[in-house]
């Protein structure tokens, strides 16, 4: 238990409500436009979750960098001369002047524009003008550093930092997550890489609405993307729910999968990529639960709480054109009580050439992307749930969103007994399980729950 | 040509000052066309081998490097322009129901002549005013075109245009309309 700030005891009444509205399988409004829960939100999530800051292969060299944020704090993600990965506040010791102004670049050095302090890519202070005049001597390089994240972990080149020096490691707190992340990335010798920086569009939505959509929302599929299925992009979307595969996991992770040898044909293993593609793969070191989900019921989309979700999907961008296996990476970034800004990083495998990779991103730009043909419609949707919180009337009023599907269903949506898999797993996308899992850890991590062993107390 | 170019000090005076307006015109037109939803009439305007492309800005020093040519947002064919036009024509494109109303503003238009004799470079500042659906509030999408034109004995058709967009990170919240 973390001890309650003022903003999480502002937020402690709202926390009540959503404590009652969950138990019948509802979310109020009001948690998606909210000053004191945005603030709550910023202090007991994103300042004590891994937080995803940058892939390894964007800061390949030393001396790279990218700016990056968690939660509401601008951090500079660095590659020393050592090789060492550091994530450093973006404010300056002296007086809090930003160091680093642009979004990525390769510097031995960051230099204060307001009085010159000046700290290495590893964040030690080396430099202070006029340092015997101004100081008599010089300033312990390492007490007046970069404030830096107190721990900073990889998986899969995946880069987390975290703002909480306790609490679980990175590899316990991914869990299942992480074990499904060396499915979908670890499959080749040299995993993937960010075929370009990120694009970053400004949404007037909440991250829990798009954490939520990713972490296995396949019902609104074939309703707000059914246009590109008439286009002849996709195919299939009205079996979306029926084929997927829902896998959870502690610490509110989860995941939604779809079964596309038994939909489409059993030799459609591996989501479908073509021989040419999985002719490099090496799937040796996966367990046979791994196995039997790369093969036949992988993951097309995730969110790994707090908000770091991914895509994976088999298409061409214009009918009868090219298949690719397209796969993003993308993070919904909170400016406020719901707004976002969403960075969307297309991976492509390390070891493609040229034109494979720019096929492949150019397919995930054109489905998924700020010009997407899919994307463009989950913006739009997603810009409701925040006008509904910040009315009066619909807050007086006590409005709840709907996640009681599940209820009434005649589906079998008992967990798979037969699943040897970490976590659980359900064989059908209906229920809103994946969702509902994530609001109630947002709820245990809002009350200050941040270690492992809250999976039965999410259980449904 | 790049936002990167050396500025000549001299403004260039097309050598042919018919070209200019053509140019002009042709600019004016193609932005009269999608705001008035005349999608399927500006299709036409475009050449066979029509590359459309939006890189990726990120904020950079030197300058030379905020324009990542090998990073997109978007990266079109006519096919892919096609593909969208099909889809916008489906009525369950929810991002553009209603179609955003939109009003482009066209400027600085510049035209150079290249060593191709059907083919003309032209720049320009383009800043889309766009209220979607029943927002009450309007976004502004500020970008500069660089685009290669082909004259044609039917009129100029668009064969290809790189938008630099001014911003890094997006204040719509999609690229649903054209650029």
């Amino acid at each position: 238990m973390t001890a309650i700030s003022p903003e999480t005891a502002d937020a402690a009444a709202i926390l009540d409500r959503v404590e009652a509205s969950l138990k019948n399988d509802l979310v109020p409004v009001e948690i998606f436009n909210d000053e004191a829960v945005f603030r709550a939100e910023i202090e007991q999530i994103f300042t004590k979750c891994w937080v995803f800051v940058a892939h390894e292969s964007e800061i390949p060299k030393p001396g790279d960098f990218v700016q990056r944020r968690i939660g509401l704090d601008p951090v500079i993600v660095t590659r020393d001369g050592k090789g060492g990965i550091n994530v450093l506040s973006n404010y300056c010791r002296h007086r809090g002047t930003q160091v680093c102004q642009t979004d990525a670049g390769n510097s031995r050095f960051f230099k204060c524009p307001y009085h010159g302090w000046t700290y290495s890519n590893n964040g030690d202070l080396v430099g202070t003008p006029h340092m015997h005049d101004a100081y008599g001597e010089r300033l312990d390089p390492k007490a007046w550093g970069l404030i830096r994240a107190p721990r900073v972990a990889t998986r899969q080149g995946f880069v987390f930092a975290s703002l909480d020096p306790d609490g679980p490691s990175l590899d316990e707190y991914l869990g299942g997550a992480g074990w499904m992340l060396d499915l979908i990335v670890g499959l080749a010798p040299g995993g993937m890489r960010v075929a370009g920086p990120p694009e970053r569009y400004r949404l007037r939505a909440d991250w829990k609405t798009a954490a939520e959509n990713f972490a296995g929302d396949g019902y609104h599929v074939d309703t707000l993307h059914w246009s590109v299925e008439e286009v002849a992009v996709a195919q299939g979307m009205q079996a979306t729910c029926e084929i997927a595969r829902i896998y959870e996991f502690e610490n509110g992770h989860a995941f939604a999968g779809h079964a596309w040898t038994k939909a489409i044909h059993p030799g459609y293993v591996l989501w479908g990529y073509a021989p040419e593609i999985t002719q490099h793969f090496d799937l040796s070191g996966l367990d046979e639960a791994q196995l039997h989900v790369v093969n036949h019921e992988p993951p097309s989309v995730g969110t790994i709480f707090p908000n770091l979700s991914f895509i994976r999907l088999n298409t061409p961008s214009v009918p009868g054109g090219p298949m690719s296996v397209i796969t993003s990476f993308r993070q919904w970034q909170p400016i406020g009580p719901g707004e976002i800004e969403l960075w969307n990083w297309q991976f492509v495998w390390d070891f493609m050439s040229e034109d494979e990779a720019r096929d492949s991103y150019v397919n995930g730009q054109f489905t998924f992307g700020s010009a997407g043909i899919f994307e463009q419609d989950d913006t739009v949707a997603w810009e409701g749930a925040p006008r509904a919180a910040r009315s009066p009337w619909m807050r007086k009023a006590g409005m709840e969103f709907h996640l009681q599907q599940g209820n009434n269903s005649q589906v079998d949506q008992s967990h798979d007994p037969s699943w040897t898999g970490p976590g659980r797993k359900r064989n059908t996308g209906y229920g809103e399980h994946a969702q509902l899992h994530f609001y109630r850890h947002w709820l245990n991590v809002m009350r200050g729950n941040t270690g492992a062993g809250t999976e039965g107390a999410e259980s449904a | 040509m790049t936002t990167t170019e050396t500025p000549r000090i001299v403004p260039p005076v097309s050598a042919n000052p018919e070209l200019q307006a053509l140019a002009t015109q042709f600019l004016a037109l193609e932005a009269r066309l999608l705001d008035e939803g005349r999608e399927e009439e500006w299709y036409g305007l475009l050449d066979d081998e029509l590359l459309y492309t939006v890189p990726i800005r990120q904020a950079a020093e030197p300058r030379s490097q905020e324009i990542d040519r090998n990073a997109f947002r978007v990266r079109d064919t006519k096919a892919h322009v096609r593909t969208r036009l099909d889809r916008l024509n489906t009525d369950h494109a929810y991002s553009e129901i209603p179609p955003s109303r939109t009003l482009r503003i066209v400027g600085s238009v510049e035209v150079e002549e290249i060593d191709r004799p059907d083919v003309i470079k032209v720049s320009s500042a383009l800043l889309v005013y766009r209220q979607r659906g029943i927002d009450p509030h309007f976004d502004l999408i500020p970008c500069r075109r660089y685009d290669q034109l082909r004259l044609t004995p039917s009129g100029p058709r668009l064969l290809s245009r790189e938008i630099v967009l001014t911003e890094t990170a997006l204040a719509t919240p999609n690229l649903g309309v054209f650029l």
